[in-house]
């Protein structure tokens, strides 16, 4: 019979610690900053249930009747914190005043719950067992939630189920107390008829997750996503499972962790290490810092010039405490000028001259990306190359959208500059195209910087052959009056949809 | 089908009542929004007006009004009236051949006529005219004039001024496509007749009749007895879409509809043209580029803001009026609307004949750009079945990839019923009624426009351009002030029937090259 009585203190403990860690862990997903984001939410938790705990000391009577609808309360707000809070990020400005909101809401029903509980159970036992008692399953499902939340919750669940099951487990706490003290309570039909309805609205919460986080574009990612923004500019979103991060922008992926440092060794190292002495560098778009890593592997190259649109992307890889690592910290590097701006019209706008170029933009999508990729751009972009210059083009995929890339080729040729055309496999993309442009000839570098992951010497020229199925096709240069790359990258990557 | 050319441009005037606006936000629950930051962009006040449109002194001249008399009198070879792009192009060919005994009287503040324009924060706009299709090799004036200007450079063509892609996008069955002829919910006939219609202009182009500068290829033709409808319903041709289209096409470049248009000017439109690149040649000012190219080089013969309103023959010469001065000229170059000369002259043949069309520009400021179905902002963008022509977009020549404003030039030919009666309309409407009008058209295509634009200005074109009608090419009238052969020489672009760029660049070039002759130059 005791236990009977304490595995609900269990259940209640365990969930009001679940939407606490959700709360802070969803807070420094999406805010950044770890440290600030939990010490804030648990303080402000912990303070909230202090507020209820007090408040307690107003409810007189009809103990057992306020203690469920207090349960019921606790399992639609913590149900749905998580989704909330996804919904809050994606669609308003006011992301933070209602994670407050809620953390405090939630806090004070929880507080109050264990005090109720406690007067509830004192006519049955006595005082020092009750205490005991209650206190030992408190903090047992404290520790039980505390497990199970990083390692069965998060990755298999995911944020937003774990919290309306626990939501769940409120709701039967409810029923549970409405059976346990029915004597108590009498015959309540309107809490009972509550208490299903709460249960049913969570599980039909709980089979709709997939479509309350499809609007938080969640569906798009087959992740969890862990930050996502409205940028002036871009919709930017990280993903995450287990070690792998994801950056999605507009919803095509940018990089994965895992194999990242394939696709940013080959768009440096070839060109790069090519180059005896190369001092100034210009990083067009890679806003993740990610290039400008390898970059910085140079001790000959005295500046690089990042120019990225969008300083909501420089600021997040210059701050998180993941992203930053990631990057190991090239954005702040004093080496590293960061320039939020337009390429194309910052490219016009200013004068001076860089040993080598990377040129690393969102793949054609659009005809205002594909101004990006015409032979008015690399004209402009072969102005600013010194006489042994080089300049590394991302091209889109050799393979699945052949004719975009030899499109790329082709525009860069038309543009005066000499080509070559070369490829990687990154398990992440498939098989990528890469192109250096240079007004000088190119030969492959004899040697490479140290610690590199993927790239070595001898399997540089390796890159530069095609086999049979990515050799070059007719295309057209992309030109500003006549995008025709837009076109090509459309029908090419509708091919490989069918 | 009989009717089937009308269908295009249905929408009249009075179809486009401004709409009462709905949903209000009180005070208290838009706190309480904002406190979470969760309210919605708020219906916001639109601003702007009229923009001078000279009708004013333009009236007082129809009217025979009083004019103050000169007080002084100036001798001088060459008097230009108008400072449209004929003017313009007549003052920049006498310059250029080493003649600059001359001066160029435009009545507005501004010079360059349908080639205006403006400039906000954003960014410059046209007023009206706002590209030139890139010349053929026989268009060798205008490829003159743009080798000069650095648009033409050794035979290859400048790629900030050629338009950039996507060129245009069409409005139908709910979202946008590319390009204007309708594609979305074609028929099997549809396609079949806008390919029959291509062959038959692939025909015409061969026969070397359709010239541009037209007056080069033009002779007495069959087709300027019937409209393009007629000659369309003739042809057997069906397909609602193509009688859309080439409709739109008459009320875009003539002002005025299908069945009103010569159907020689409806073939000319599209047989005329083969350009050697993808254009047309653009500028965010529109020609007002071009106005102020040529301004720059020609800036010291101009006297703006100098009407020109009385024209009277003294001896051998002609005695200019306008402003403070009498000019005594050996020559009057007009190159402002024809008709305007029989109010400033007895000599001047009245030209009753001549039919302009009444425009309505509008530039939209956009301090956000509204949301939008399907294919992304072109250049031009077209509404399906709307009375107006749509929007250019000035921003578009930008290398900018990502815009957070504009400016959109809105044009409305008022093409259906008589030009006197659209007109008055266009006088009698408040600022507030066009406001309304171009936002509910607007509205169709971009549900969310109001809470985009901040200002709205219109320019009222009373007589824009001259209308091609059935029988302008053979009209006697026309002939007349071509070859008249007296000091006073007519140059504006309504001797050809259009008003196009390269047709107001010729005629002025023209007429300079005539007087230059007779001055023995």
């Amino acid at each position: 019979m005791p236990l009977l009585l304490f595995v609900p203190v269990a259940l209640i403990a365990a969930c009001g610690l679940i939407y606490e860690l959700i709360a802070g862990t969803l807070a420094s997903y999406l805010l950044g900053d770890s440290v600030f984001q939990f010490s804030t939410v648990i303080g402000s938790y912990l303070f909230a249930m202090g507020v209820g705990s007090y408040l307690s000391r107003y409810i007189a009577r009809g103990l057992v009747a306020r203690f469920v609808s207090i349960e019921l309360m606790v399992a639609l707000v913590g149900g749905f914190s998580s989704a909330a809070l996804f919904l809050a990020f994606a669609y308003t400005q006011g992301f933070r005043l209602i994670l407050y909101a809620l953390v405090m809401i939630i806090g004070v029903l929880v507080g109050l719950e264990i005090p109720l509980l406690m007067r509830i159970l004192k006519s049955r036992l006595e005082f020092k067992e009750l205490v005991a008692h209650v206190l030992t399953f408190d903090y047992l499902g404290a520790l039980a939630a505390s497990l199970l939340f990083p390692i069965l919750l998060v990755p298999k669940l995911g944020m937003v189920r774990s919290a309306v099951l626990f939501g769940m487990i409120n709701a039967a706490v409810a029923l549970w107390s409405m059976f346990l003290f029915r004597e108590q309570l009498g015959a309540r039909v309107l809490l009972r008829a509550a208490s299903v309805l709460v249960l049913a609205t969570l599980g039909v919460g709980m089979a709709g997750a997939e479509r309350i986080t499809e609007a938080a574009d969640n569906s798009l990612y087959a992740d969890e996503v862990i930050f996502a923004r409205d940028t002036r500019y871009q919709r930017l979103v990280l993903t995450k499972w287990k070690d792998d991060v994801r950056l999605f922008l507009n919803a095509h992926l940018q990089f994965s962790s895992r194999d990242e440092y394939r696709y940013h060794e080959a768009l440096v190292h070839p060109g790069l290490a090519s180059l005896a002495g190369a001092r100034r560098v210009l990083v067009l778009g890679g806003g993740d810092g990610l290039a400008v890593r390898e970059i910085l592997k140079y001790p000959t190259v005295e500046s690089i010039t990042l120019v990225d649109l969008d300083p909501d992307m420089t600021r997040l890889f210059s701050t998180h405490v993941y992203l930053s690592t990631l990057n190991q910290h090239s954005l702040t590097n004093p080496r590293v000028h960061v320039i939020n701006a337009d390429a194309f019209p910052w490219l016009d706008q200013n004068t001076g001259s860089f040993d080598f170029v990377v040129v690393d933009f969102p793949d054609p999508t659009s005809y205002s990306l594909g101004k990006l990729y015409t032979t008015a751009f690399y004209r402009l972009l072969a102005r600013h190359l010194s006489a042994q210059g080089l300049v590394v083009v991302q091209g889109t995929s050799p393979l699945f959208a052949r004719q975009s890339y030899w499109c790329i080729v082709e525009t860069l040729k038309q543009a005066g500059l000499r080509t070559y055309p070369y490829h990687v496999y990154v398990p992440s993309f498939g098989e990528w195209g890469f192109v250096l442009a240079s007004l000088a000839p190119y030969e492959a570098p004899m040697r490479l910087p140290a610690g590199l992951r993927f790239l070595s010497v001898h399997d540089v020229p390796e890159l530069f052959r095609f086999p049979n199925d990515m050799l070059p096709v007719d295309a057209e240069p992309n030109r500003l009056n006549d995008q025709v790359l837009v076109r090509y990258y459309e029908r090419d990557w509708r091919e490989i949809a069918h | 089908m009989s009717r089937a050319a009308d269908t295009g441009a249905r929408g009249s005037l009075e179809t486009v009542r401004p709409r009462a606006r709905t949903g209000r936000w009180t005070r208290r629950n838009f706190l309480g929004f904002a406190l979470i930051g969760l309210a919605p962009k708020t219906q916001r006040a639109i601003i702007g007006g009229f923009a001078d449109d000279g009708h004013g002194p333009g009236h007082a001249l129809r009217d025979h009004s009083q004019f103050p008399s000169a007080r002084r009198t100036m001798k001088i070879p060459v008097v230009i009236v108008g400072g449209g792009i004929a003017g313009l192009s007549a003052a920049w060919r006498l310059d250029k051949r080493g003649f600059r005994d001359f001066v160029l009287l435009e009545m507005h503040g501004q010079a360059g006529g349908n080639a205006r324009w403006g400039e906000n924060e954003i960014t410059a706009y046209p007023w009206a005219a706002h590209y030139v299709p890139v010349p053929g090799k026989t268009t060798a004036l205008v490829r003159e004039l743009f080798e000069e200007l650095g648009v033409l450079r050794n035979g290859v063509w400048d790629d900030r001024y050629l338009c950039f892609s996507p060129q245009e996008r069409l409005f139908l069955h709910g979202r946008w496509q590319e390009g204007i002829e309708p594609a979305v919910g074609s028929t099997a006939r549809d396609r079949e007749d806008f390919s029959r219609f291509g062959d038959c202009i692939r025909q015409f182009r061969a026969t070397g009749e359709f010239t541009i500068p037209m007056d080069l290829g033009a002779k007495p033709s069959q087709l300027d007895r019937l409209s393009i409808a007629a000659w369309l319903r003739q042809e057997r041709f069906t397909s609602r879409y193509l009688y859309w289209y080439i409709n739109y096409a008459c009320r875009d470049d003539y002002g005025a509809l299908a069945g009103d248009t010569s159907a020689w000017a409806g073939i000319h439109y599209f047989a005329s043209r083969d350009p050697e690149e993808k254009g047309p040649l653009t500028w965010p000012e529109g020609n007002g580029w071009i106005s102020r190219k040529l301004l720059a080089k020609l800036e010291h013969y101009v006297r703006t803001g100098t009407m020109a309103h009385r024209i009277r023959r003294e001896g051998n010469r002609l005695q200019v009026s306008a402003g403070d001065t009498d000019y005594l000229a050996d020559f009057v170059i007009f190159a402002a609307p024809s008709f305007l000369a029989s109010h400033l002259s007895d000599d001047a043949p009245a030209i009753p004949n001549f039919v302009y069309s009444p425009w309505l520009t509008a530039n939209i400021t956009l301090d956000r750009l509204p949301r939008a179905q399907g294919m992304e902002t072109a250049w031009d963008n077209v509404i399906y079945d709307s009375p107006a022509l749509g929007y250019v977009v000035a921003t578009h020549q930008s290398l900018r990839t990502h815009e957070d404003r504009s400016v959109w030039t809105f044009y409305w030919s008022l093409a259906e019923g008589p030009p006197a009666a659209n007109r008055r309309l266009l006088l009698e409407y408040d600022w507030d009624w066009w406001k309304a009008a171009i936002l509910a058209d607007l509205e169709r295509a971009h549900p969310d426009i109001r809470n985009c634009v901040s200002r709205i200005d219109i320019l009222r074109l009373g007589h824009a351009m001259a209308r091609p009608v059935v029988g302008f090419l053979e009209s006697q009238e026309r002939r007349n002030l071509i070859n008249s052969r007296g000091n006073l020489l007519f140059a504006n672009a309504d001797l050809s029937g259009f008003s196009i760029f390269e047709e107001a660049q010729y005629r002025g070039i023209q007429a300079a090259e005539r007087v230059l002759a007779r001055l023995g130059r």
